[in-house]
Protein backbone atom coordinates (compact mmCIF):
# COMPACT_ATOMS: atom_id res chain seq x y z
CA UNK A 1 0.00 0.00 0.00
CA UNK A 2 1.34 3.55 -0.95
CA UNK A 3 -0.03 5.11 1.96
CA UNK A 4 0.65 8.81 -0.76
CA UNK A 5 -1.76 6.91 -3.02
CA UNK A 6 -4.09 5.57 0.16
CA UNK A 7 -4.07 7.93 3.18
CA UNK A 8 -6.00 6.65 5.56
CA UNK A 9 -9.02 9.22 7.53
CA UNK A 10 -8.19 7.07 10.76
CA UNK A 11 -6.46 3.64 11.54
CA UNK A 12 -7.93 0.64 10.92
CA UNK A 13 -7.03 -0.45 14.33
CA UNK A 14 -5.13 0.59 17.10
CA UNK A 15 -3.37 -0.91 19.73
CA UNK A 16 -3.93 0.55 23.05
CA UNK A 17 -2.02 -0.65 26.18
CA UNK A 18 -4.44 0.55 29.02
CA UNK A 19 -2.13 -0.23 31.31
CA UNK A 20 1.47 -0.67 32.53
CA UNK A 21 0.57 -3.18 35.68
CA UNK A 22 1.38 -6.73 35.39
CA UNK A 23 1.25 -9.66 37.52
CA UNK A 24 3.85 -11.44 35.32
CA UNK A 25 7.75 -10.29 34.44
CA UNK A 26 7.84 -11.85 30.95
CA UNK A 27 11.50 -11.47 29.99
CA UNK A 28 10.55 -10.19 26.31
CA UNK A 29 7.63 -7.84 27.50
CA UNK A 30 7.82 -5.11 24.78
CA UNK A 31 6.85 -2.55 27.49
CA UNK A 32 8.51 -3.45 30.23
CA UNK A 33 5.55 -3.86 32.15
CA UNK A 34 5.19 -4.39 36.21
CA UNK A 35 3.53 -1.71 38.46
CA UNK A 36 0.80 0.83 37.36
CA UNK A 37 2.44 3.89 35.82
CA UNK A 38 1.94 7.29 37.43
CA UNK A 39 -0.85 9.42 35.56
CA UNK A 40 -2.74 6.44 33.94
CA UNK A 41 -5.51 7.38 32.44
CA UNK A 42 -8.85 7.13 34.29
CA UNK A 43 -12.09 5.64 32.94
CA UNK A 44 -13.79 8.80 32.09
CA UNK A 45 -11.10 9.90 29.99
CA UNK A 46 -10.75 6.35 28.18
CA UNK A 47 -14.34 6.30 27.39
CA UNK A 48 -13.57 10.31 25.85
CA UNK A 49 -11.20 8.70 23.78
CA UNK A 50 -13.66 5.83 22.20
CA UNK A 51 -16.29 8.46 21.33
CA UNK A 52 -13.53 9.68 19.33
CA UNK A 53 -12.68 6.68 17.88
CA UNK A 54 -16.10 6.36 16.97
CA UNK A 55 -16.72 9.20 15.37
CA UNK A 56 -13.25 8.65 13.02
CA UNK A 57 -14.93 4.69 12.74
CA UNK A 58 -11.93 2.71 13.43
CA UNK A 59 -12.42 -0.86 13.07
CA UNK A 60 -11.00 -2.65 15.64
CA UNK A 61 -9.12 -1.93 19.44
CA UNK A 62 -6.37 -4.08 20.30
CA UNK A 63 -6.03 -4.09 24.02
CA UNK A 64 -2.64 -5.24 25.67
CA UNK A 65 -0.28 -3.64 28.54
CA UNK A 66 0.43 -4.68 31.27
CA UNK A 67 -2.33 -7.19 31.98
CA UNK A 68 -5.71 -5.34 30.18
CA UNK A 69 -7.60 -7.53 33.05
CA UNK A 70 -5.72 -5.57 35.95
CA UNK A 71 -7.85 -2.37 35.53
CA UNK A 72 -10.52 -2.26 37.05
CA UNK A 73 -12.67 -0.36 34.78
CA UNK A 74 -11.64 -2.21 31.54
CA UNK A 75 -15.17 -4.42 31.41
CA UNK A 76 -17.47 -2.09 31.74
CA UNK A 77 -14.68 0.04 29.09
CA UNK A 78 -15.57 -2.70 26.79
CA UNK A 79 -18.90 -2.48 26.92
CA UNK A 80 -18.75 0.96 26.08
CA UNK A 81 -16.96 0.38 22.99
CA UNK A 82 -18.63 -2.83 22.07
CA UNK A 83 -22.33 -0.27 22.11
CA UNK A 84 -20.28 1.56 19.64
CA UNK A 85 -19.99 -0.84 17.22
CA UNK A 86 -15.98 -1.58 17.85
CA UNK A 87 -14.58 -5.15 17.56
CA UNK A 88 -11.98 -5.67 20.18
CA UNK A 89 -9.26 -7.90 20.70
CA UNK A 90 -7.93 -8.44 24.10
CA UNK A 91 -4.41 -10.11 24.50
CA UNK A 92 -4.17 -11.26 28.02
CA UNK A 93 -1.85 -13.53 29.92
CA UNK A 94 -4.82 -15.70 31.04
CA UNK A 95 -4.29 -16.00 34.51
CA UNK A 96 -6.45 -13.16 35.35
CA UNK A 97 -9.30 -13.98 33.99
CA UNK A 98 -13.03 -13.13 36.72
CA UNK A 99 -16.35 -14.82 35.44
CA UNK A 100 -17.52 -11.40 34.92
CA UNK A 101 -14.66 -11.05 32.23
CA UNK A 102 -15.43 -14.39 30.72
CA UNK A 103 -19.00 -13.72 30.84
CA UNK A 104 -18.28 -10.14 28.67
CA UNK A 105 -16.58 -12.41 26.18
CA UNK A 106 -18.40 -15.18 25.73
CA UNK A 107 -21.40 -15.44 22.75
CA UNK A 108 -19.92 -11.78 22.06
CA UNK A 109 -19.55 -11.09 18.30
CA UNK A 110 -17.00 -7.65 18.88
CA UNK A 111 -14.91 -9.76 20.68
CA UNK A 112 -11.54 -12.08 20.30
CA UNK A 113 -8.95 -13.16 22.91
CA UNK A 114 -5.52 -14.10 22.81
CA UNK A 115 -3.84 -15.64 25.01
CA UNK A 116 0.05 -15.43 25.42
CA UNK A 117 1.80 -18.23 25.99
CA UNK A 118 5.34 -18.79 25.24
CA UNK A 119 6.17 -22.31 25.16
CA UNK A 120 4.02 -26.08 24.31
CA UNK A 121 5.82 -27.22 28.05
CA UNK A 122 6.62 -25.68 31.09
CA UNK A 123 10.09 -26.11 30.98
CA UNK A 124 9.95 -24.09 27.71
CA UNK A 125 7.35 -21.25 28.44
CA UNK A 126 8.12 -20.87 32.32
CA UNK A 127 11.48 -19.77 30.92
CA UNK A 128 9.92 -16.42 29.41
CA UNK A 129 7.06 -15.83 31.14
CA UNK A 130 8.07 -17.65 34.67
CA UNK A 131 8.03 -20.46 36.96
CA UNK A 132 4.54 -21.92 37.30
CA UNK A 133 3.08 -19.86 34.62
CA UNK A 134 2.05 -22.41 32.10
CA UNK A 135 -0.51 -24.51 34.11
CA UNK A 136 -1.88 -21.28 35.30
CA UNK A 137 -1.67 -20.09 31.85
CA UNK A 138 -3.66 -23.73 30.86
CA UNK A 139 -6.22 -23.01 33.36
CA UNK A 140 -7.22 -19.84 31.86
CA UNK A 141 -7.35 -21.40 28.01
CA UNK A 142 -9.37 -24.17 29.41
CA UNK A 143 -12.12 -21.33 31.08
CA UNK A 144 -12.30 -19.83 27.69
CA UNK A 145 -12.47 -22.97 25.22
CA UNK A 146 -15.99 -24.11 24.59
CA UNK A 147 -17.60 -20.70 25.16
CA UNK A 148 -18.34 -19.17 21.15
CA UNK A 149 -14.98 -17.29 21.62
CA UNK A 150 -12.87 -16.46 18.81
CA UNK A 151 -9.79 -17.36 20.58
CA UNK A 152 -6.12 -17.72 19.67
CA UNK A 153 -3.00 -18.47 21.64
CA UNK A 154 0.16 -16.03 21.00
CA UNK A 155 3.21 -16.96 20.92
CA UNK A 156 6.55 -14.22 20.55
CA UNK A 157 8.94 -16.58 18.35
CA UNK A 158 12.26 -16.55 20.26
CA UNK A 159 15.13 -19.48 19.93
CA UNK A 160 13.93 -20.77 23.30
CA UNK A 161 10.53 -22.03 22.03
CA UNK A 162 11.03 -22.21 18.41
CA UNK A 163 10.93 -26.37 17.93
CA UNK A 164 7.90 -26.26 19.39
CA UNK A 165 6.46 -24.17 16.97
CA UNK A 166 4.57 -27.24 15.46
CA UNK A 167 3.51 -28.52 19.25
CA UNK A 168 1.81 -24.89 20.09
CA UNK A 169 -0.20 -25.33 16.88
CA UNK A 170 -1.45 -28.69 18.12
CA UNK A 171 -1.67 -27.57 21.69
CA UNK A 172 -4.05 -24.16 20.38
CA UNK A 173 -6.38 -26.28 18.08
CA UNK A 174 -6.52 -28.96 21.04
CA UNK A 175 -8.40 -26.06 22.84
CA UNK A 176 -10.48 -24.95 19.43
CA UNK A 177 -7.71 -22.13 19.50
CA UNK A 178 -5.62 -20.50 16.62
CA UNK A 179 -2.05 -20.09 16.89
CA UNK A 180 -0.44 -16.57 16.36
CA UNK A 181 2.67 -15.88 15.76
CA UNK A 182 4.23 -13.01 16.95
CA UNK A 183 7.59 -11.69 15.99
CA UNK A 184 10.14 -11.09 19.05
CA UNK A 185 12.01 -7.32 18.87
CA UNK A 186 14.16 -5.94 20.79
CA UNK A 187 11.65 -3.47 23.17
CA UNK A 188 11.03 -2.55 26.58
CA UNK A 189 12.70 -5.86 28.29
CA UNK A 190 13.21 -7.53 24.90
CA UNK A 191 16.02 -5.21 24.48
CA UNK A 192 18.20 -6.71 27.51
CA UNK A 193 17.09 -10.35 26.14
CA UNK A 194 17.23 -9.35 22.39
CA UNK A 195 20.90 -11.67 22.02
CA UNK A 196 19.82 -14.38 23.87
CA UNK A 197 15.88 -14.37 22.51
CA UNK A 198 16.40 -13.75 18.45
CA UNK A 199 16.26 -16.32 15.78
CA UNK A 200 19.64 -17.34 14.19
CA UNK A 201 19.47 -16.83 10.02
CA UNK A 202 18.78 -20.58 9.78
CA UNK A 203 15.65 -20.10 11.83
CA UNK A 204 14.08 -17.61 10.04
CA UNK A 205 14.65 -19.45 6.80
CA UNK A 206 12.89 -22.45 8.05
CA UNK A 207 10.28 -20.29 9.86
CA UNK A 208 9.52 -18.58 6.54
CA UNK A 209 8.88 -21.71 5.01
CA UNK A 210 6.62 -23.29 7.58
CA UNK A 211 4.53 -20.15 7.38
CA UNK A 212 4.67 -20.22 3.92
CA UNK A 213 3.48 -23.68 4.11
CA UNK A 214 0.99 -23.20 6.32
CA UNK A 215 -2.09 -20.29 5.94
CA UNK A 216 -3.62 -21.18 9.11
CA UNK A 217 -0.82 -19.92 11.11
CA UNK A 218 -1.63 -15.99 11.93
CA UNK A 219 0.80 -13.87 12.25
CA UNK A 220 -1.00 -10.13 11.44
CA UNK A 221 1.45 -7.64 10.33
CA UNK A 222 4.54 -9.62 11.97
CA UNK A 223 6.39 -11.29 9.73
CA UNK A 224 5.95 -9.20 6.87
CA UNK A 225 9.48 -8.78 5.82
CA UNK A 226 10.50 -12.60 5.72
CA UNK A 227 6.86 -13.80 3.69
CA UNK A 228 7.02 -15.57 1.22
CA UNK A 229 4.49 -13.89 -1.91
CA UNK A 230 2.14 -16.80 -1.42
CA UNK A 231 1.06 -15.68 2.14
CA UNK A 232 1.49 -12.22 1.21
CA UNK A 233 -1.82 -11.57 0.42
CA UNK A 234 -3.04 -12.90 4.09
CA UNK A 235 -2.33 -10.12 6.13
CA UNK A 236 -0.04 -6.58 5.28
CA UNK A 237 2.33 -6.57 3.32
CA UNK A 238 4.63 -3.55 5.10
CA UNK A 239 4.74 -1.50 8.02
CA UNK A 240 1.79 -0.33 8.84
CA UNK A 241 2.87 2.15 11.78
CA UNK A 242 0.79 5.23 11.11
CA UNK A 243 -0.92 4.06 8.02
CA UNK A 244 -3.17 1.30 9.33
CA UNK A 245 -2.38 1.19 13.04
CA UNK A 246 -0.87 3.23 15.76
CA UNK A 247 -0.62 2.72 19.93
CA UNK A 248 -2.43 4.47 22.71
CA UNK A 249 -0.30 3.95 26.08
CA UNK A 250 -1.86 4.42 29.37
CA UNK A 251 -1.23 7.94 29.93
CA UNK A 252 -2.95 8.81 26.95
CA UNK A 253 0.23 8.67 24.59
CA UNK A 254 0.23 7.92 21.06
CA UNK A 255 2.85 6.69 19.21
CA UNK A 256 3.69 5.12 15.53
CA UNK A 257 3.11 1.39 17.19
CA UNK A 258 3.28 -0.74 20.29
CA UNK A 259 6.86 -1.56 19.28
CA UNK A 260 7.93 2.11 18.76
CA UNK A 261 6.94 3.95 22.53
CA UNK A 262 10.09 5.89 22.07
CA UNK A 263 9.58 9.65 23.46
CA UNK A 264 11.18 10.48 20.23
CA UNK A 265 8.56 9.62 18.31
CA UNK A 266 5.67 10.41 20.34
CA UNK A 267 2.66 12.26 18.02
CA UNK A 268 1.15 13.67 21.38
CA UNK A 269 -0.91 13.17 24.43
CA UNK A 270 -4.82 12.46 23.67
CA UNK A 271 -5.00 14.52 27.22
CA UNK A 272 -4.63 17.85 25.54
CA UNK A 273 -4.93 17.31 22.05
CA UNK A 274 -7.25 15.30 19.42
CA UNK A 275 -6.86 11.94 18.35
CA UNK A 276 -7.16 13.26 14.83
CA UNK A 277 -5.12 16.17 15.32
CA UNK A 278 -2.42 13.53 16.39
CA UNK A 279 -3.08 11.07 13.43
CA UNK A 280 -3.43 14.26 10.45
CA UNK A 281 -0.72 16.67 11.95
CA UNK A 282 2.03 14.99 14.07
CA UNK A 283 5.59 15.41 12.34
CA UNK A 284 6.39 12.01 13.80
CA UNK A 285 3.17 9.99 12.11
CA UNK A 286 4.12 11.85 9.03
CA UNK A 287 7.84 11.03 9.43
CA UNK A 288 7.08 7.45 9.49
CA UNK A 289 4.24 7.32 6.67
CA UNK A 290 6.63 8.37 4.02
CA UNK A 291 9.84 6.73 5.48
CA UNK A 292 12.15 4.52 2.87
CA UNK A 293 15.18 3.46 4.83
CA UNK A 294 17.94 4.78 2.72
CA UNK A 295 19.59 1.41 3.38
CA UNK A 296 17.11 -0.63 1.68
CA UNK A 297 15.86 1.74 -1.64
CA UNK A 298 18.15 -0.27 -4.38
CA UNK A 299 16.71 -3.65 -2.62
CA UNK A 300 15.43 -6.21 -5.38
CA UNK A 301 12.45 -6.27 -2.83
CA UNK A 302 11.66 -3.02 -1.57
CA UNK A 303 8.42 -2.79 -2.97
CA UNK A 304 7.74 -6.04 -1.26
CA UNK A 305 8.62 -5.11 2.10
CA UNK A 306 9.62 -1.17 2.04
CA UNK A 307 12.06 -1.37 4.32
CA UNK A 308 10.87 -3.79 6.95
CA UNK A 309 10.44 -3.39 10.36
CA UNK A 310 11.30 0.32 11.56
CA UNK A 311 11.39 -0.95 15.17
CA UNK A 312 14.29 -3.75 14.91
CA UNK A 313 16.44 -1.72 12.36
CA UNK A 314 15.97 1.22 14.79
CA UNK A 315 16.24 -0.70 18.40
CA UNK A 316 19.41 -2.40 16.73
CA UNK A 317 20.94 0.12 14.93
CA UNK A 318 19.60 3.52 16.34
CA UNK A 319 19.35 4.43 12.66
CA UNK A 320 15.60 4.37 11.37
CA UNK A 321 17.57 4.30 7.85
CA UNK A 322 19.17 1.24 8.63
CA UNK A 323 17.77 -2.26 7.13
CA UNK A 324 15.92 -4.32 9.24
CA UNK A 325 18.21 -7.08 10.25
CA UNK A 326 16.31 -10.21 9.47
CA UNK A 327 14.97 -9.58 6.10
CA UNK A 328 15.06 -11.75 3.83
CA UNK A 329 17.72 -10.30 1.59
CA UNK A 330 19.78 -9.81 5.06
CA UNK A 331 20.07 -12.64 7.10
CA UNK A 332 23.65 -13.58 5.48
CA UNK A 333 24.33 -10.32 7.49
CA UNK A 334 25.75 -10.25 10.88
CA UNK A 335 23.28 -8.87 13.29
CA UNK A 336 24.23 -6.37 15.57
CA UNK A 337 24.48 -6.35 19.55
CA UNK A 338 21.84 -4.75 20.93
CA UNK A 339 22.52 -1.21 22.34
CA UNK A 340 23.39 -1.24 25.73
CA UNK A 341 20.35 -0.73 28.32
CA UNK A 342 20.89 2.64 29.98
CA UNK A 343 22.57 2.15 33.73
CA UNK A 344 24.48 -0.96 32.48
CA UNK A 345 27.60 -1.81 31.27
CA UNK B 1 -30.96 -9.14 -6.19
CA UNK B 2 -28.97 -6.45 -3.44
CA UNK B 3 -25.68 -5.90 -1.87
CA UNK B 4 -25.08 -5.90 1.35
CA UNK B 5 -22.08 -6.30 3.89
CA UNK B 6 -21.17 -9.81 4.22
CA UNK B 7 -21.12 -10.92 8.00
CA UNK B 8 -18.55 -9.38 10.41
CA UNK B 9 -17.64 -6.95 7.52
CA UNK B 10 -17.26 -3.15 8.20
CA UNK B 11 -16.75 -0.66 5.42
CA UNK B 12 -16.16 3.41 6.13
CA UNK B 13 -15.94 6.20 2.85
CA UNK B 14 -12.14 7.57 2.84
CA UNK B 15 -11.24 10.56 0.50
CA UNK B 16 -10.63 7.80 -2.61
CA UNK B 17 -13.65 5.40 -1.82
CA UNK B 18 -14.58 2.46 0.25
CA UNK B 19 -12.57 0.66 3.12
CA UNK B 20 -13.54 -2.67 3.84
CA UNK B 21 -12.58 -4.33 6.62
CA UNK B 22 -13.44 -8.45 7.82
CA UNK B 23 -13.37 -9.10 11.01
CA UNK B 24 -12.80 -12.39 11.38
CA UNK B 25 -10.39 -12.77 8.24
CA UNK B 26 -8.30 -9.37 9.68
CA UNK B 27 -8.29 -8.78 6.00
CA UNK B 28 -8.66 -4.94 4.52
CA UNK B 29 -10.15 -4.22 0.96
CA UNK B 30 -9.38 -1.05 -0.54
CA UNK B 31 -11.83 -0.17 -3.37
CA UNK B 32 -10.60 3.11 -5.59
CA UNK B 33 -14.15 4.63 -6.27
CA UNK B 34 -13.81 8.04 -5.74
CA UNK B 35 -17.46 9.28 -4.86
CA UNK B 36 -19.26 6.88 -6.34
CA UNK B 37 -19.76 4.21 -3.88
CA UNK B 38 -21.16 5.11 -0.12
CA UNK B 39 -21.48 2.50 2.82
CA UNK B 40 -25.89 3.06 2.45
CA UNK B 41 -25.30 1.00 -0.84
CA UNK B 42 -24.72 -2.12 1.25
CA UNK B 43 -27.12 -1.95 4.09
CA UNK B 44 -28.92 -4.90 1.75
CA UNK B 45 -31.71 -2.38 0.47
CA UNK B 46 -29.75 -1.35 -2.57
CA UNK B 47 -30.32 -3.14 -6.26
CA UNK B 48 -26.98 -2.71 -8.21
CA UNK B 49 -29.49 -0.69 -10.58
CA UNK B 50 -30.54 1.25 -7.57
CA UNK B 51 -27.04 2.38 -7.22
CA UNK B 52 -26.30 3.34 -11.05
CA UNK B 53 -29.05 5.58 -10.79
CA UNK B 54 -28.34 7.16 -7.84
CA UNK B 55 -24.53 7.11 -8.91
CA UNK B 56 -25.78 9.13 -11.79
CA UNK B 57 -28.05 11.32 -10.59
CA UNK B 58 -25.07 12.21 -8.22
CA UNK B 59 -22.55 12.64 -10.33
CA UNK B 60 -24.08 13.48 -13.87
CA UNK B 61 -21.86 10.84 -15.63
CA UNK B 62 -24.25 8.84 -18.00
CA UNK B 63 -25.27 5.86 -16.62
CA UNK B 64 -23.94 3.42 -19.51
CA UNK B 65 -20.07 4.69 -18.03
CA UNK B 66 -21.08 3.63 -14.70
CA UNK B 67 -22.42 0.20 -15.60
CA UNK B 68 -19.37 -0.54 -17.10
CA UNK B 69 -17.18 -0.05 -13.79
CA UNK B 70 -19.91 -1.43 -10.92
CA UNK B 71 -20.47 -4.61 -11.97
CA UNK B 72 -16.98 -5.18 -11.92
CA UNK B 73 -15.73 -3.79 -8.34
CA UNK B 74 -19.20 -5.19 -6.56
CA UNK B 75 -17.55 -8.50 -7.99
CA UNK B 76 -14.25 -8.01 -6.73
CA UNK B 77 -16.18 -7.53 -3.77
CA UNK B 78 -17.93 -10.33 -3.73
CA UNK B 79 -14.82 -12.43 -4.46
CA UNK B 80 -13.24 -11.36 -1.67
CA UNK B 81 -16.12 -12.14 0.32
CA UNK B 82 -16.61 -8.54 1.73
CA UNK B 83 -20.79 -8.40 0.29
CA UNK B 84 -22.88 -10.78 -0.48
CA UNK B 85 -25.89 -10.45 -3.25
CA UNK B 86 -28.91 -11.63 -1.94
CA UNK B 87 -32.61 -11.47 -3.71
CA UNK B 88 -34.70 -9.04 -2.63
Amino acid sequence: MNYAEWPLSAPVNITWEITHQCNLNCIHCLSSSSTESPGELNLDECLSIVDQLAALKIFEINFGGGEPLLKSYFIPLLRYIHERGIVTCISTNGTMLTDEAIACFADNPLVNVQVSLDGATPDVNDRIRGQGTFHRIIRGVERLAGKNIPLSINTVVTSLNFMQLSQLKELAGSYGASLRVSRFRPSGRGRESWEMLRLTSAQLQELSDWLGDDPSILTGDSFFSISGDGRRQLGLDMCGACKMTCCIDPCGFVYPCAFMQEKEFCGGNLRDTSFRSIWDESASFNYFRHLEPAACRNCPRFSKCRGGCPAVAYFVSKDLNSADPECLINWSRDVLPAPPVEGQK
Amino acid sequence: MACRLAENVQVRKESWGLLFYSQHRHKVCFVKSGDWLHPQYFDGTWTLEDIIADIASRTGTPAEIIERSIPKLTQRLTANRMIVNELC
